[in-house]
């Protein structure tokens, strides 16, 4: 759970704090589309770019990298893999297991993009409220009647509402079972039925509560529109990073 | 009370999207592959939600994801992470959640059409993901024989497996979801 | 002063499943006053509460809101009575302090201005102005029961309805609350307290109601009614016994 702790809004007033939901949004999907093939040469760019703002953010890296800490374990595997299954000139040999060069370059490679996008979202979730998260993906859904902004935005915030209260509950309940010796009974059909029993039906009792206490705040689909707001600084913005992402994909 | 009954399905949905995220992450370390609970919570969509409110429940999972939450698998998220090698799954949850819902709700919620229903939602995220999975990662000498190998095979067994708890959970908790005839049950 | 804002009369409930939940429940208060609804487990308070804001709708009777039956206007009611659930845990709505109280009014489609004003105010009255940004689960559980009574205070509610306030907070954190209620009843706010802990409320209140098995078997003052409260199940505050004035908890 604790990669997710990492994902939330930290106050601030850097420039990505500043501008608006939607343009940030665009940036997201922009540069994460144009870093999916990019070349070593703009990765280093992408790179330092997203170093630069870190820094104008001042997000406290420390303690994420901290938080993030099963995700670097994660990486470390996903590299090992890369470099064990990618074919071609070795470079050390290990019994029947050899490490090759274009192992570790493919490897490298794929975990520097994993990287990248990682921080993309981080940034993005790190100067944003999901508030206004909301308020963007109400405001991109106004040209697709089928869909009803205003709901999915409160779906949205109730996704986000829900995760910890489930990762508490599950973890309740896992040592509430351990507790009874569970790990005698080695049958995983019965121990994942025996498990998600109860937690699924306690969460869903609290969703109960939650639908009659909105419902007892007067809850309703018709709702005061959000605030947003753009400026000279969101086309600038645009400008640039537009300018970044033609780079990369010409390098 | 209409409007109830439409909040109560919108706070269930939302609830079973933020399970799939959680999903996610619980893995339940059994066998060579570890069982990932993500789409065993995208079947038990289909199967307490129905078509309509399981679609709108996974279509909400991805938006969620999309905006850069890492609620993929195991700790990835972003727009990237859906046009990556791996996103066809993502996508093939779509059809699967809204086809498992609809058999369900035609067979009258009976034990053997959700299985039916579950073992073609599984079939269909395969269907996507498979030939995604090969097709971004042609280039890199990846064939269609390896691609079902190292994306479907492995995880066929824990499929199974998770249909088949997924009918017992499905049965448990269809009566606390639906209270026939009352817009509201006091929760105790 | 004496004007009724709650005219409950003939009140039954049928739940779907045949318990009758409450059955011939006459009662009125009025305006401004400190009520206590007792009686022990299953006797019926809850649902006797949620008919006052239309979250259950009568099977036979009426209940009226200063003269209107509440499920004329559903809205309307749920405005003039606010509720503060038993579990603040799973009333709590938005992922921030200051979202979480802007929901209701946001529900009732007010203005920007007006909103932030309203959760402004709301988080002033309970004390927790400096934890706007705060995510809500991360509060205790005393500030999670006084972020519940502000996200119905954003509404200006003239009824608060409390059910169970005290379960599961610490001595110091029923001393807090009751401090809250009597602040908001000194502001002119019709309280109606529903609680099994008598001792706590029962010198503040000027109006006790004792409820068994679905039906209100006492109903008048606290002072001349503390006394028999036994033979329905509810334990007598310990120091109404001979010799003993009754103490405020808050001395
Ligand atoms: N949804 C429901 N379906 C069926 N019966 C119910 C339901 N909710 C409550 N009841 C029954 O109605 C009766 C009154 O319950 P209620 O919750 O109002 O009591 P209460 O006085 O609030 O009790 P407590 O002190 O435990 O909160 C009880 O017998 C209870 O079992
Ligand atoms: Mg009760």
């Amino acid at each position: 759970m604790a990669e997710l702790t990492a994902f939330r809004f930290r106050t601030g007033a850097s420039l990505l704090h500043k501008l608006d939901v939607r343009f940030k949004l665009g940036f997201l999907v922009l540069i994460s589309l144009a870093g999916l093939k990019a070349a070593p040469l703009a990765l280093c760019v992408i790179t330092f770019v997203l170093i630069a703002v870190i820094i104008d953010t001042r997000l406290p890296i420390k303690v994420i990298l901290k938080e993030l800490r099963y995700f670097l374990i994660l990486l470390l595997f996903v590299f090992i893999a890369r470099i064990l299954t990618t074919p071609g000139s070795t470079l050390i040999q290990i019994m029947a297991v050899s490490v090759t060069r274009e192992g570790i370059y493919d490897g490298s490679l794929v975990c520097w993009r994993l990287v990248i996008i990682i921080t993309l979202g981080l940034l993005f979730v790190s100067t944003t409220r999901t508030s206004e998260i909301k308020a963007a993906v109400e405001w991109l859904l106004i040209p697709f009647p089928f869909f009803q902004g205003k709901r999915v935005a409160t779906m949205m915030s109730l996704v986000m509402r829900f995760m910890p209260l489930i990762l508490d509950q599950a973890k309740e309940t896992a040592d509430a079972q351990r507790a009874r010796c569970v790990e005698n009974r080695k049958n995983p059909l019965y121990r994942l039925r025996k498990f998600a029993i109860p937690v699924i039906r306690r969460i869903f009792e609290s969703a109960d509560k939650l639908a009659v206490a909105m419902e007892a705040r007067c809850y309703s689909e018709n709702r005061t529109d959000p605030w947003l707001s753009s400026g000279l600084k969101d086309w600038v913005a645009l400008f640039v990073v537009i300018c970044l992402c033609a780079m990369i994909i010409l390098i | 009370m209409i409007i109830a009954e439409q909040l109560r399905m919108t706070v269930y949905a939302s609830l079973l999207a933020a399970l799939t995220a959680a999903g996610a992450y619980l893995a339940i370390p059994i066998g060579p592959v570890p069982i990932v609970l993500q789409n065993f919570f995208v079947f038990l969509s289909g199967l307490l939600l129905g078509s309509r409110w399981g679609f709108a429940s996974v279509s909400v999972y991805i938006l969620v994801g999309a905006c850069g939450l890492p609620i993929f698998s195991i700790g990835r998220g972003g727009i990237g992470h859906i046009m990556g090698p791996t996103g066809g799954y993502l996508i093939g949850f779509l059809p699967a959640v809204y086809i498992i819902g609809l058999i369900s709700e035609k067979g009258g919620q009976r034990v053997i059409f959700d299985i039916i229903a579950m073992v073609c939602g599984a079939l269909l995220v395969y269907a996507f993901g498979v030939p995604w999975l090969y097709k971004v990662l042609a280039g890199k000498g990846m064939t269609l024989q390896k691609a079902l190998f190292v994306g479907m095979y492995p995880f066929v067994p824990g499929d199974i497996l998770k249909i088949a708890v997924a009918v017992p959970v499905a049965k448990a908790l269809r009566p606390v979801i639906r209270v026939p005839g009352s817009g509201f049950r006091i929760p105790s | 002063m004496h004007m009724n804002i709650i005219e409950i009369e003939n009140l039954s409930h049928r739940f779907p499943d045949g318990t009758l939940g409450i059955d011939g429940i006459n009662l009125t208060i009025q305006e401004g006053t400190f009520v206590v609804i007792s009686g022990q487990n299953g006797s019926g308070k809850t649902t006797l509460l949620r008919h006052l804001n239309g979250l259950l709708l009568p099977d036979r009777g009426t209940v009226r809101l200063s003269g209107v039956s509440v499920s004329k206007d559903l809205v309307k009611a749920r405005q003039i009575v606010g509720m503060v659930f038993q579990d603040s845990d799973s009333q709590i709505i938005g992922e921030t302090v200051y979202d979480d109280v802007a929901f209701g009014p946001e529900n009732l489609c007010l203005d920007r201005s007006e909103i932030k004003r309203r959760v402004y105010d709301a988080l002033k009255a309970v004390g927790l102005t400096g934890l706007a940004e705060q995510r809500p689960h991360l509060l205790s559980g005393g500030e999670k029961r006084r972020l519940a009574i502000a996200g119905v205070l954003s509404m200006k509610p003239r009824v608060i309805v409390f059910d169970e306030p005290f379960s599961n907070l610490d001595y110091p954190g029923i001393r807090q609350l009751l401090e809250q209620v009597l602040s908001l009843h000194k502001a002119g706010r019709t309280i109606v307290v529903a609680t099994h802990e008598l001792e706590k409320v029962i010198t503040h209140a000027d109006h006790l109601v004792i409820m068994k098995d679905g039906t209100v078997v006492r109903d008048g003052l606290p002072d001349e009614m503390v006394k028999g409260v036994e033979a329905f199940g509810v334990r007598e505050p310990y120091n109404s016994r001979p010799g003993m004035e009754i103490r405020s908890w808050l001395n």
